[in-house]
């Protein structure tokens, strides 16, 4: 296991190398200056060219390139340049609100999509099965911004239980900010519970057509300790892979909750950040994703092997 | 034992109830508004985006401030006289004037930030072009003197939006043409810079060595006294959400809401409505420089004869009370209004623009019009345009992208015939964009360079006026711009604020009822 988790450490690498080619690449290519945006309507050509100049925008692509990485791989990701502020600093802001955004999240998605996917799967074919799949459908075709844009009328402006919007640091007020995150949390969790619901209940259907499924019914067990013991465990393996990834998704493509509850998370940064060209930023946030998304999907492959002795690691 | 109990709680419980009533007595207040979205650096001479002007005006000051009626009075001047014809401007400052860094402002602060917005002041060539030179004449005096009388000077530095606003000696100088950084913004404004918290907030709090001036708050001008301790700027950039925010109390005043949401929230008991009293007005600039549009003013002219501006301005901007489909560049009540050439401005006569198409040599070449979807607006009224100028037989080929590339495009002549952009209101004719021979759009044929150059040299309030009515008549004839019509923004704030501004979001004199 532990060579294999090296072997996959060296990919990981590799990747990132190439990834990090490509994000500066594609955000040099799109067309737009931070200059002309930074100075406003009103800068002359010379005023643009010399901040350009200032801030190093008039090199070539390759030895900014070069130079950036170079930084990075000095732990300097650079310095935003409309927050004035180093990006490190920035991202670390911004992810404690997508982190902890996307943990509730994920929390509501395991309460509500996997016991009520199992509740269908059980009962398959059923009127209860029926209408859980239909109101599961019904909850993945809602944007995301109408969920949430009602939980705010209904829950912050109208019985004022919820703050609306924003979202103050819980290490600046403790732990009561989460009720922030209560509301944006539940709009997202809509659309990602359905679809943990519907693939719950799709993987335990698919299992409980196992021969070995046969078999345990045959020998008597009884049906709940046949779903617990050998449908459920065995149906976890494609749920717990469909957990990384919402999650990591979650963290950086909320934008939408992220914006209509004005939340300062990664989502909302990268999105503003890219209408600024705020490059530095852009790249750096890009970069930590990047980072993200593999170290997800390398606990996710480890844990394989935890889940379901039969996986082997190669 | 009991009594000495009950004793005890009572005491408690008196103590508890003085230590609460003290902490409320004592509670900072604050403020909180909504922005539209996060602020470029509050570096406000360089940049004219209006989310850093209104937090940066509670922050730095500029020498002169615009009243109600959009008049220059004084602000960290105290007087000021011409000589020479007007070629020589002495301006006496105010004394004990404190900066948030607590040391006196004298006329060195004040010619380091001359120096520095006529380099790079977003605004600043437009005076200090004509700069011979700028001293301090005295500890609280300066001396600008001028290779040309400029009839408009007070106005041009009355305004912090790309403005002379003052700041230290030393922050000036050491800045160059670089944003200053967040330990430099230090101004003389009734409120102090504290944090920027990206995405999450920009905090002021109140400066107590802040010494206002004599006379009666006015607009932007007179006195300001700050009376919420602190003001947080948050940026939420959904207009539902600043709304919702607003009525949930969570906000106490949200900026630029739209205007489908305007009769409803009008009727709101919970939250009172600001209409500002300064439009805003959108803009077609004509390529003055390359391309078909050039210098074919008849071209123009059909272009311009093809269009009903109402019907643009009503898909754009909703309710009749939030526009106005006014031709004049100036609206109607400010001493630049001007009737001159206006019969031109919303013909909507697409026969007669056929005709004069026709008269230009126009045989249905594409023309190029650049617009951006970051404003809702802009693509508006291009799209009824498009569709109004098809009815004229024009072919316009619109060419959407985002405000950044459109920023940049703009400033490439071959890339574009038609741009489109708004206009924020201006208190004088020399802060007109369009009247900047190097802003894109390039307007500089001899006609409009000799009455600009007349505007700028007649010191005559009169005289300018007449020059003015003769360039909107140009404007009319040569079409290097379309105005669209003037649209009134309006905000929303918590019915318990008192004292708002007129002329726009500012919060000193404001108050919780």
């Amino acid at each position: 296991m532990w060579s294999y988790a090296f072997k996959r450490a060296g990919t990981t690498a590799v990747t990132l190398l190439a990834a990090s080619v490509i994000i500066f690449a594609f955000i040099h290519v799109v067309p737009g200056d931070p200059i002309y945006v930074l100075l406003g309507d009103t800068a002359t050509p010379d005023q643009i060219d010399a901040l350009r100049h200032q801030l190093g925008l008039d090199q070539p692509i390759i030895l900014q390139y070069l130079t950036w990485t170079g930084h990075v791989l000095e732990g300097d990701l650079g310095r935003s340049i409309f927050f004035q502020a180093p990006v490190l600093s920035v991202i670390a802001d911004g992810a404690e609100t997508s982190i902890l955004l996307a943990t509730m999240t994920m929390v509501w998605v395991a309460i509500i999509g996997v016991p009520i996917g199992m509740i269908a799967a059980v009962r398959h074919g059923t009127w209860l099965d029926q209408g859980l799949s239909g109101g599961a459908m019904l909850m993945a075709s809602i944007p995301t911004f109408w969920v949430g844009l009602y939980l705010i009328l209904i829950f912050a402006a109208w019985l004022g239980w919820f703050p609306s919007s924003g979202y103050p640091s819980i290490f600046e007020g403790g732990l009561a900010n989460l009720r922030y995150l209560v509301l944006p949390s539940l709009a997202l969790a809509a659309p990602n519970a359905a679809l943990i619901l519907r693939l719950t209940r799709a993987s335990m259907l698919d299992v409980s057509r196992e021969d070995y499924v046969r078999t345990a019914r045959a020998k008597g067990i009884r049906p709940w300790q046949v779903v617990r013991r050998h449908i459920w465990r065995n149906a976890l393996l494609a749920v717990v892979s469909a957990f990384g990834f919402t999650f990591a998704a979650l963290l950086s493509e909320a934008v939408v909750t992220e914006t209509v509850f004005a939340l300062p998370g990664i989502g909302r940064l990268v999105v503003q950040s890219i209408l600024r060209r705020d490059y530095p930023v852009i790249q750096g946030v890009i970069l930590v994703i990047v980072v993200v998304y593999l170290l997800v999907n390398l606990i996710v492959d480890l844990s394989y092997r935890l889940l379901d002795p039969r996986v082997e690691l190669q | 034992m009991r009594y000495g109990l009950s004793v005890l709680m009572r005491g408690a419980i008196v103590t508890a109830t003085a230590l609460f009533l003290n902490a409320q007595a004592g509670a900072a207040t604050l403020l909180r508004e909504a922005t539209i979205g996060e602020p470029p650096p509050l570096d406000v001479m360089l940049t004219t985006a209006d989310v850093a002007s209104v937090i940066g005006r509670h922050i730095f000051e500029t020498l002169y401030a615009l009243d109600s009626t959009y008049t220059p009075r004084p602000l960290l001047a105290e007087s000021d006289r011409e000589e020479d014809g007007g070629k020589t401007i002495v301006i006496k400052l105010r004394e004990g004037i404190l900066f948030h860094n607590g040391k006196e402002m004298t006329a060195k602060d004040v010619v380091a930030s001359m120096t520095r917005w006529g380099n790079y002041g977003a605004r600043g060539k437009l005076l200090m072009g004509a700069a011979t030179s700028v001293e301090a004449s005295g500890k609280y005096e300066v001396t600008l003197k001028l290779s040309a009388p400029n009839g408009a000077w007070k106005t041009l530095i009355a305004d912090v939006n790309g403005g002379l606003a003052i700041y230290p000696e030393e922050v000036s100088t050491s800045a160059g043409n670089k944003p200053i950084e967040q330990k430099d913004y230090i101004g003389t404004g009734p409120y102090k810079f504290v944090e920027w918290r990206p995405n999450r907030y920009v905090e002021v709090e109140k400066f107590d060595g802040y010494k206002p001036v004599k006379e009666k708050a006015d607009g932007f001008a007179g006195a300001r006294v700050a009376i919420f301790d602190k003001i947080r700027f948050i940026p939420v950039p959904d207009v539902g959400t600043r709304v919702s925010g607003v009525q949930a109390g969570d906000y106490d005043y949200a900026e630029m809401i739209s205007g489908d949401l305007y009769e409803t929230l009008s009727k709101d008991q919970s939250i009172q409505v600001q209409r500002t009293n300064a439009p805003i007005f959108g803009l077609f600039f004509m390529n003055s420089k390359q391309g078909i549009l050039k210098d074919n003013y008849k071209l123009r002219r059909a272009i311009q004869t093809a269009l009903d501006k109402s019907q643009a301005l009503r898909v754009a901007f909703g309710p009749k009370d939030l526009w106005n489909a006014e031709g004049s560049i100036f609206p109607k009540g400010t001493p630049w209004y001007s009737a001159e050439g206006v019969s031109g401005y919303s013909a909507h006569d697409a026969k007669k623009a056929k005709e004069l198409a026709k008269e230009a040599d126009y045989t249905g070449t594409p023309i190029r019009l650049l617009v951006s979807t970051n404003y809702q607006a802009h693509y508006d009224e291009a799209s009824v345009f498009t569709r109004q100028l098809a009815d004229a037989g024009i072919n316009v080929q619109m060419m959407v992208v985002d405000w950044a590339t459109l920023l940049k495009m703009r400033g490439q002549p071959e890339q574009w015939d038609i741009f489109v952009t708004h206009h924020s209101f201006s208190p004088d004719p020399l802060l007109l964009t369009f009247l900047n021979a190097s802003y894109p759009g390039w307007w500089d044929s001899p006609e409009i360079g000799a009455l600009r150059a007349e505007l700028i040299k007649s010191t005559d309030a009169a005289a300018r006026k007449a020059t003015w009515d003769k360039i909107q008549a140009l404007i009319y004839e040569q079409v290097p711009v379309m105005k669209v019509g003037d649209a009134y923004t309006y905000d929303i704030a918590s019915p318990k604020l008192k004292g708002l501004n007129p002329n726009g979001p500012a919060f000193w004199n404001v108050s919780p009822k």
